[in-house]
């Protein structure tokens, strides 16, 4: 009995170790992030990173759908598109002049409201059923947005709109306006909605979500309300895609649809499959590296779509894992 | 609402028109689902594909009639190329490997599209004796769009005489039930999954060289078909070949009549049928779907 | 006292009467083996009883309390829980995870969206207890779908166990399991019949005989005998339907 001790005594001591390297490169990580903008002088790599931070969350909320719950999207982007709009629309005809934090809980909370019945509805099924849904809905909002010309500027979108000042209380920490300034305010906030997303991952309620990826008919065998929970996993992942949203038009001070269409979507999917599924800091690293390779090989070519699907296609047959780690088992819940 | 019947009667073939067109395309899918198991989100491109070639066949001098006979055969060849080379390999896998994989090659086949064909939308040349008008009681209706019918209508009738009455017909719909049966019986079900991965691809290449003329050839057009497609396959039912048939014609019609009366947000009616009917009635309008 | 009442059950579907007007009684503390031949509707009887299949006429009564109809996941919570003919777990966690889940989903706190997931201590020494039980312990950080199939279907019963049943279905819960894994499980569930009400579906006659307080006998969905198995070994009829037939 003593030697089972002994060694789980090992065992936890390893696993603290582990977690103590995993805290530190963390730190550095971050560390990193935060020395970034005094050692890059070019505004335009500035701002990519940003964009990266962006979609990097957006990739990141699509894996606490697909990684942590099960479930397949491919128009996630249509998300990210009504926290955009709806904070663009706001500061056009609205209030040009609303603080930052006015128009975060304003996107988010469009976001969330629209997809509460949309995800009420979806949960219902699963599986392939549930990923054509989205693209029935992704389709919908795209096809609205893009044809409301009058209000959304269809094609070309809305573009020119004012920056809000970054405040807290009565202080003004800098305009939006600013590349290093929108770095760090997107590096804050993103930041934040990854710790609270991992704790929440983590967490007993995680647990119910990932039995829910694992097998969904045997978790609702041990008592788990599948449908409740999956529409609560729905919520949080189209909540952070909200934010994501949010982030993008102060960024861009402009929206388009082709942010929410179905070349988006499939970007997205490509990003969190690449970064690695289940992981939560995988799409980050998926998302910097499609943007690299897309703003760098399509210089080169218009055609890197082609080596982009070729790379999916390998993903799929040889190395289920992306670059982060995809526990195989994830898809495995599929399997009924 | 116009009230003539010169309108209506257009109207009505256009409708039969578009949901012949789907429903070649849909059965495809269909058939591959169901006996396959595999849902191959590149089938919108391989239809793009059949017109495509049917486009630089016709280009370079080939006549109408033998692009449409050419066409499907490479489009047949691209497709089993593909199902040995990477569908084969992730049968076994539990479903959502089968749709990122076809995802990947839905990216692969319309990046590769862009880059021999161009951006720019082509246009397949009707041939001469295909493009005049005809009258139906007075009433003119382009002839092609009645040949296109009349394609479709003969293929429906082929696939079934192959489906109900010739030895691999009748394999095919065994193994869409009980697979593990028909290998039992000693029938090869490589060549059974490859000959049904033949046959949809070439239902999907003779409608992309049909619905060339039509409705020109451009990168996004298998995208636009494929989630048509699906549709027709919610509404209908995922493995009902009936089922297909009715809700290519229902999807055909609001389509059309959508595209009519509403234009820009004609789609938007589409997509809510499908969601309804997806949410609602997972195994389609007849209930003989297999939507798990 | 009796926990479960099956009352005039049927279950039809696509033309097939699998479930025909069945009438069960169980009584607490009692183990009782459903038998009959393959197709007899045994499996979807339990899917009938714990919510899987929609029942088309009929009742089930659990403690008193009507539970035809209810979703599966409301019954798990009235206290019956079942293990699947096939191994159902969660293939991509762990083995210990596999049963804090499931006790975790009985016991509450899944809506602790800021704590760890061992804060819950209870939880979490319940489910060593269920582990140590199963004799699961030294695999508890295995990977599910790394175990034996033996294990796995140990690992099914330790899941329904972790639901804190009043009524726990077994189906098959010894297929596919070597003699000596067969031996072990049967005592287990001999030991968890004396706490809780089982209900065992089994081919293994031996299992059966060896184990059962009573036996009924399923044959094209309908009970065709009920008794003790002395009883049941000497029923002619049972013996043309089934028995004689087994090897």
């Amino acid at each position: 009995m003593s030697e089972n001790n002994d060694s789980e005594g090992e065992r936890d001591m390893e696993a603290s170790k582990r977690q103590s390297r995993t805290v530190l490169v963390f730190l550095l990580l971050v560390g990193f992030l935060i020395a970034l903008p005094f050692f890059m002088d070019n505004r335009f790599y500035l701002r990519l990173a940003t964009e990266i931070l962006i979609y990097g969350l957006l990739a990141m909320s699509l894996d606490v759908l697909l990684g942590y719950t099960g479930l397949l999207s491919f128009m996630h982007c249509a998300y990210m598109g009504i926290g955009a709009y709806t904070v663009a629309l706001y500061l056009k005809f609205v209030d040009p002049a609303s603080s930052w934090w006015f128009l975060m809980i304003l996107g988010v909370g469009a976001t969330f409201l629209v997809a509460l019945p949309i995800g009420w509805l979806q949960v219902r099924t699963g599986g392939f059923a549930f990923a054509l849904l989205t693209v029935a809905f992704g389709m919908m909002y795209y096809t609205i947005v893009w044809k409301a010309r009058g209000v959304t500027g269809g094609d070309d979108g809305l573009i020119g709109l004012p920056s809000p000042d970054i405040t807290l209380g009565n202080w003004v920490l800098g305009s939006l306006k600013d590349p290093i300034s929108i770095y760090f305010f997107t590096l804050g906030v993103v930041l934040v909605c990854y710790l609270l997303t991992k704790r929440i991952m983590h967490s007993p309620f995680g647990a119910v979500l990932e039995s829910i990826r694992e097998n969904e008919e045997r978790a609702s065998f041990i008592g788990v309300h599948v449908h409740r929970y999956k529409l609560m996993g729905w919520m949080l992942a189209c909540t952070l895609g909200g934010v994501s949203g949010v982030l993008f038009t102060f960024l861009k001070c402009s929206v388009s649809p082709t942010v929410m269409e179905s070349s988006a979507g499939g970007a997205l999917l490509m990003m969190t499959l690449l970064g690695g599924v289940g992981t939560l800091w995988g799409p980050f690293i998926g998302a910097a590296v499609y943007i690299f390779v897309q703003d760098y090989v399509s210089t080169m070519t218009e055609h890197w779509m082609i080596f982009l699907g070729l790379v999916l296609i390998f993903l799929v047959l040889f190395t289920p894992k992306g670059i982060a780690g995809f526990r195989d088992s994830l898809l495995a819940g599929e399997k009924k | 609402m116009p009230s003539d019947l010169t309108f209506w009667v257009q109207t009505i073939f256009n409708c039969l028109g578009l949901g012949g067109l789907m429903l070649l395309i849909a059965i495809g899918l269909n058939i591959i689902y169901g006996i396959n198991r595999v849902i191959n989100l590149a089938h919108g491109s391989i239809y793009a594909l059949g017109a495509y070639f049917g486009y630089t066949l016709v280009a370079k001098g080939l006549s109408f009639f033998w692009a449409l006979l050419v066409a499907p055969i490479m489009v047949v060849a691209v497709g089993l190329a593909i199902e040995r080379s990477v569908i084969a390999p992730i049968r076994a896998r539990p479903m959502l490997y089968s749709l990122i994989l076809t995802y990947g090659v839905m990216v692969t086949i319309d990046g590769l599209a862009k880059y021999i064909w161009g951006v720019q939308p082509q246009f397949i040349a009707t041939p001469a004796f295909l493009s005049r008008t005809v009258y139906i009681a007075e009433i003119p209706y382009p002839f092609y769009r009645f040949f296109m019918l009349f394609v479709t209508a003969g293929v429906m009738v082929g696939l079934m005489f192959l489906l109900g009455k010739t030895k691999m017909g009748i394999t095919m719909r065994a193994a869409s039930h009980i697979p593990e049966m028909v290998s039992v019986l000693g029938i090869n079900m490589n060549l059974v999954h490859m000959g049904v991965f033949a046959l949809g691809c070439a239902l999907a290449g003779i409608g992309g060289v049909i619905a060339g003329p039509l409705l020109t050839v451009y990168p996004m057009m298998g995208h636009e078909m494929l989630i048509s497609c699906f549709v027709v396959l919610v509404i209908g039912g995922l493995g009902s070949l009936r089922g297909s048939v009715v809700a290519a014609l229902l999807v055909g019609t609001v389509q059309t009549l959508g595209y009519i009366f509403i234009t820009d947000y004609a789609m938007v009616v589409v997509y809510v049928m499908m969601a309804l009917v997806l949410s609602f009635m997972p195994r389609g309008l007849l209930g003989e779907g297999k939507f798990e | 006292m009796d926990i479960l009442r099956i009352e005039e059950l049927s279950h039809f579907f696509g033309g097939v009467t699998a479930v025909n007007r069945v009438n069960l009684l169980f009584v607490e503390n009692e183990l009782r083996s459903i038998i009959g031949p393959n197709g007899a509707g045994k499996t979807t009887l339990f899917n009938v009883i714990t919510g899987r299949f929609p029942a088309s006429s009929g009742r089930v009564i659990f403690r008193g309390r009507d539970i035809t109809g209810r979703s599966s996941h409301e019954i798990v919570r009235f206290g019956i829980c079942r293990t699947f003919q096939k191994s159902s777990i969660f293939s991509g966690l762990t083995v210990f995870e596999n049963v804090r889940i499931a006790r975790q989903a009985w016991h509450g706190g899944s809506h602790r969206i800021f704590s760890r997931r061992d804060s819950l201590k209870a939880v979490h020494q319940e489910t060593q207890a269920i582990l140590e039980r199963l004799g699961l312990t030294e695999k508890a950080r295995l990977l599910a779908s790394n175990l034996s199939h033996g294990d796995q279907r140990l690992l099914e019963i330790g899941i329904a166990l972790a639901g804190h049943p009043k009524l726990l279905l077994l189906d098959e819960p010894t297929a596919g399991m070597s003699p000596r894994e067969t031996e072990a499980t049967t005592q287990l569930i001999r030991q968890l019949a004396r706490k809780v009400a089982v209900v065992l579906v089994e081919h293994d006659m031996d299992v059966v005989m060896s184990i059962s307080d009573k036996i009924s006998v399923m044959h094209q969905g309908a009970i065709i005998a009920e008794g003790t198995p002395d009883e049941i070994q000497r029923n002619e009829l049972v013996r043309e339907a089934y028995l004689g037939k087994e090897e």
